[in-house]
């Protein structure tokens, strides 16, 4: 029985000291939340009819845009259909909030004009090439349906300095499988856009390309819903391509082969034959068409991708597909200072507030409190440790409601040894020893502290599992600490208090003020 | 009786307080604070903070240019009524902070705000705080709290029902709906703001004060078994559990209270962090009333609803006082317990009540006898 106390107890310590070593050695720290340290949060909302499948796409796809924003620590968290995206300590505010908020729809447009973008001149109006290719090449089986940007011509463009009404284009074609291609100068007005913008349709406007190409777009034909939620991107040969299935009916084999049989024809809406496939004003590639009507229902884009390149066009073509629409709900952004302000009054009070309550623990209970001391050390550091290594495995932060729940959390602790001393001193004071009375008192303060702390976690819990935001913060911290408070009566205040109880240093000496009465048993 | 000397007593748990007989002024009092919180709610509703209702708020330095003035001309630059918009002046570390918080408004104007509070202190935009809220969010969270709570409640019913009994967990539950609507009466009273952070402290309160009864009813059960044989009093018994674990809620209710108060009284009002002091008053103010309401609600509403149990509602009336109430206690080889056994048979007249005292009295502690898991 006492090897088994002193194991418990040596080894509760020991594993509190190990984690605590660990974490502070490895110098990690918990990372904060955004109101701790400053950041930018938005709460969207999905409107309208969608699903869970549609819901988790959306959350890669938001996820994939914040890591594009460069933010050390995103957070972004679904709670029931609400997605919470965090972004702590990120320096453009805004903008952050821009790139999240944009619902993102995946749109397909005619390219009018292409061209490469200097990012040398002041204007960005490209100047233009076209590509022509043979109609007798599209064999889907061969060459696929599409061609993207590696194999569009490379164009090489000055702006003219002396006649600016003509554009002088030096154009060296580069080879592609599909057949000889051919660009011609094409007027252009870089420095007079308007002169340009007057010719166009409704709805054009000039997009950057991810290749750095500038492409000038026609008004959107249609939108990534043409496509189901499948595209993949696969090796043939030495080549990767991206294949997409379209969906049936009105809502996508009908609008896709009326813009392909567009582009194919190459009328006035679609000189290039390319269509743009633009995702939150980017252009992601410009494949171009090869078939007027695709009766197989599937949708094969090929040119000279990388894996990752068809990789991303897969994922772009499967995210924009989906139909969540989100409503901006809740916008929350917090100055680094303030923040700051806020987790130094959160520390420094927390750290009063324990120290008050080992006062009156000393002053009431005397030497026993080094008991609770002991303990609320160990489960400081147990609990530090857990918070470190959750916020680097989970992308856990600690909030200033998160820290509330942890301050509250000290009185539920520390009422866990005033429920099991209280027991004690009736005991001792009907007469019983000190050996007999701490092993009573434990077993009757035990149930009570579980029955105590399981109310309280059951609180927790139902907290956690049903609301959102910041009370979702506070009950996650509040059950953690109820957790840490069963353990460590268990593993610590248990071991401690009947190794006590039995020491020689207790043989003659009062506990909680009450003399052992004389004929105390022997100790072995 | 000196303080040293009721301290004393408070400390070894012998105090004789005859929570029971009291519990028709405590029930008229926990009813009238009940009654002015429902009324007070009703009439004058709570002064709910942007999350509830929608909004914005910003929060910046206060700068030699951007004082309370400077912040409504912005304001109305950028076409906002001023009339309605809250403007507050915090104390913080590093110099004041002003707050303003107006209705629901276009991003756009969010922004523009930002961007010209910036200006006017002369700091960058990200130095400008921000919380935008839409007005259906704050609906929704509002509807998740409360089911949240539903479901609280049903659960712990069944967890308390099952675990002592189904009259203790009608109790516990009066007990914790007596704190809540008492902490929340008092935010609607001083129209205190309501924030999440001030949910969260409500939800607080209901934890602690099912734990505190929690941990009351856990003695209150012992007690029952322990009296099983003999005819005791369901007054009685309340009120020996009641008087052994005053000592108990006392220290936790200090313990507890002490963090919170120093997260108002350091974290807030010295150190300026104006989000905790909500938080913090909440839960005070919930953590004395929960401790009250375990002893002057839960137990006497218990002992009530008991008494019309068969076995107990013969001897309903019998409460037994002062020296015969510390008879009862568990320790009763002390000397306090002969004492008053030996004035009780010398001061009164022999009773149903003093023979079961007595009975109680004559035997030595007996080993407990275990009890069902």
């Amino acid at each position: 029985m006492k090897r088994r106390l002193l194991a418990s107890l040596i080894g509760i310590v020991l594993v509190a000291a190990v984690a605590l070593g660990i974490t502070v050695g490895t110098g990690n720290q918990p990372s904060l939340g955004l109101d701790l340290q400053g950041g930018a949060s938005v709460t969207l909302q999905p409107e309208g009819n969608y699903d869970a499948v549609a819901l988790d796409v959306a959350v890669e796809i938001i996820r994939s845009r914040v890591d594009s924003i460069g933010v050390a620590e995103p957070e972004i968290i679904r709670q029931g259909d609400t997605v919470v995206v965090n972004l702590p300590g990120v320096k453009d505010q805004q903008r952050a909030l821009d790139i999240v908020g944009r619902t993102g729809d995946l749109q397909l447009r005619p390219v009018l004009q292409s061209g490469a973008f200097d990012t040398s001149e002041p204007s960005e109006v490209p100047a233009s090439t076209e590509t022509t290719i043979p109609s007798d090449t599209t064999l889907p089986d061969e060459g696929g349906p599409g061609e993207s940007r590696g194999a569009r011509p490379m164009v090489d463009t000055t702006v003219p300095t002396t006649d600016t009404t003509v554009a002088v284009t030096d154009t060296s074609v580069a080879a592609t499988d599909d057949g000889p291609t051919d660009a011609e100068p094409i007027d252009a007005t870089p420095e007079d856009g308007s002169a340009v913008d007057s010719q166009l349709p409704e709805g054009s406007e000039v997009l950057l390309g991810r290749d750095g190409f500038a492409y000038l777009v026609g008004p959107v034909a249609a939108t990534g819903l043409v496509f189901e939620n499948n595209a993949s991107a696969n090796i043939q040969g030495s080549s990767w391509s991206v294949v997409v299935q379209l969906r049936g009916g009105a809502e996508g084999e009908n609008i896709w082969n009326a813009l392909t049989s567009r582009c194919f024809s190459r009328d006035a809406t679609c000189p290039t034959a390319q269509i743009a496939i633009v995702l939150d004003g980017e252009v992601i590639s410009a494949p171009v068409v090869q078939e007027a009507i695709f009766t197989g229902g599937e949708v094969q884009i090929t040119g000279d991708f990388t894996e990752q390149d068809a990789r991303d066009l897969a994922k772009i073509l499967e995210f924009g597909a989906v139909p969540v629409k989100f409503e901006v709900s809740q916008v929350q952004t917090v100055s680094p200072t303030l923040g700051s302000d806020s987790l130094r009054a959160a520390i420094i009070s927390g750290l009063v507030g324990l120290l008050l309550v080992f006062l009156v623990m000393l002053a009431y209970y005397r030497f026993v409190a080094i008991i609770v001391f002991f303990g609320l050390a160990v489960s400081i550091g147990l609990q530090f440790s857990i918070i470190t290594y959750l916020s680097k495995t989970n992308g856990l932060a600690l909030s200033l409601s998160g820290i509330a729940g942890i301050i509250v959390s000290i009185g539920i602790a520390v009422d866990s040894y005033i429920v099991f001393f209280e027991r004690l001193k009736d005991e001792l004071t009907s007469g019983r020893t000190l050996r007999n009375s701490a092993q009573r008192s434990f077993a009757g303060a035990w149930r009570t502290v579980l029955a105590a702390d399981t109310v309280s976690f059951l609180a927790a819990a139902v907290l956690w599992w049903l609301t959102v935001g910041s009370v979702r913060g506070f009950a996650f911290f509040l059950g953690l600490a109820t957790l840490a408070d069963v353990v460590i009566v268990w593993f610590f205040t248990r071991p401690a208090m009947l190794l006590l109880a039995r020491s020689k240093f207790m043989v003659n000496r009062s506990m909680l003020g009450i003399k052992p009465p004389r004929s105390t048993e022997v100790i072995a | 009786m000196s303080i040293g000397a009721s301290f004393g007593r408070l400390y070894r748990g012998e105090t004789t307080v005859d929570y029971y007989g009291k519990r028709k002024p405590a029930f008229v009092v926990s009813g009238s604070f009940v009654l002015v919180s429902i009324i007070v709610l009703v009439f004058g509703g709570l002064n709910l903070g942007i999350d509830f209702k929608g909004g914005v708020a910003w929060e910046a330095p206060a700068t030699a240019t951007l004082d309370q003035d400077a912040v409504r001309d912005v304001l109305e630059a950028n076409g906002i009524e001023t009339a309605n918009a809250k403007l507050q002046t915090l104390q913080g570390v590093e110099g004041e902070r002003i707050r303003v918080q107006v209705g629901d408004q276009p991003d756009e104007v969010r922004v523009a705000v930002q961007a010209a509070l910036a200006s006017t202190a002369g700091l960058e935009a990200q130095d400008v705080s921000v919380a935008a809220v839409s007005s259906s969010w704050g609906r929704s969270i509002t509807l998740k709290a409360i089911r949240a709570l539903l479901v609280f409640f049903v659960l712990v019913s069944l967890y308390i029902a099952w675990r002592f009994e189904w009259k203790m967990a009608i109790a516990a539950i009066a007990a914790m709906a007596h704190d809540v609507l008492v902490s929340v009466g008092v935010y609607a009273i001083f129209r205190f703001e309501v924030t999440p952070a001030t949910v969260v402290a409500f939800l607080t309160i209901l934890g602690y004060s099912l734990y505190d009864t929690v941990v009351v009813f856990d003695k209150v059960r012992e007690n029952i078994d322990r009296f099983a044989t003999s005819k005791m009093s369901m007054g009685n018994i309340v009120n020996v559990s009641s008087n052994q674990v005053l000592a108990r809620s006392l220290n936790t209710t200090l313990s507890s209270a002490l963090p919170v108060i120093s997260l108002l009284v350091v974290g807030s009002f010295i150190m300026g962090a104006t989000n905790l002091q909500e938080f913090a008053i909440a839960l005070l103010v919930g953590m004395l009333t929960g401790t009250y309401s375990s002893i002057f609600v839960a137990t006497p509403l218990l002992a009530v609803l008991k008494n019309r149990e068969p076995k107990y509602s013969s001897v309903a009336g019998v409460v037994a006082q002062g020296a015969e109430m510390a008879a009862l206690f568990e320790h009763t080889t002390t000397r306090a317990a002969q004492k008053a056994a030996a004035e009780s048979q010398v001061t009164r007249e022999s009773s149903v009540l003093k023979n079961t005292s007595s009975n109680v009295l004559t035997h030595p502690p007996r080993p407990r006898k275990r009890r069902r898991r």
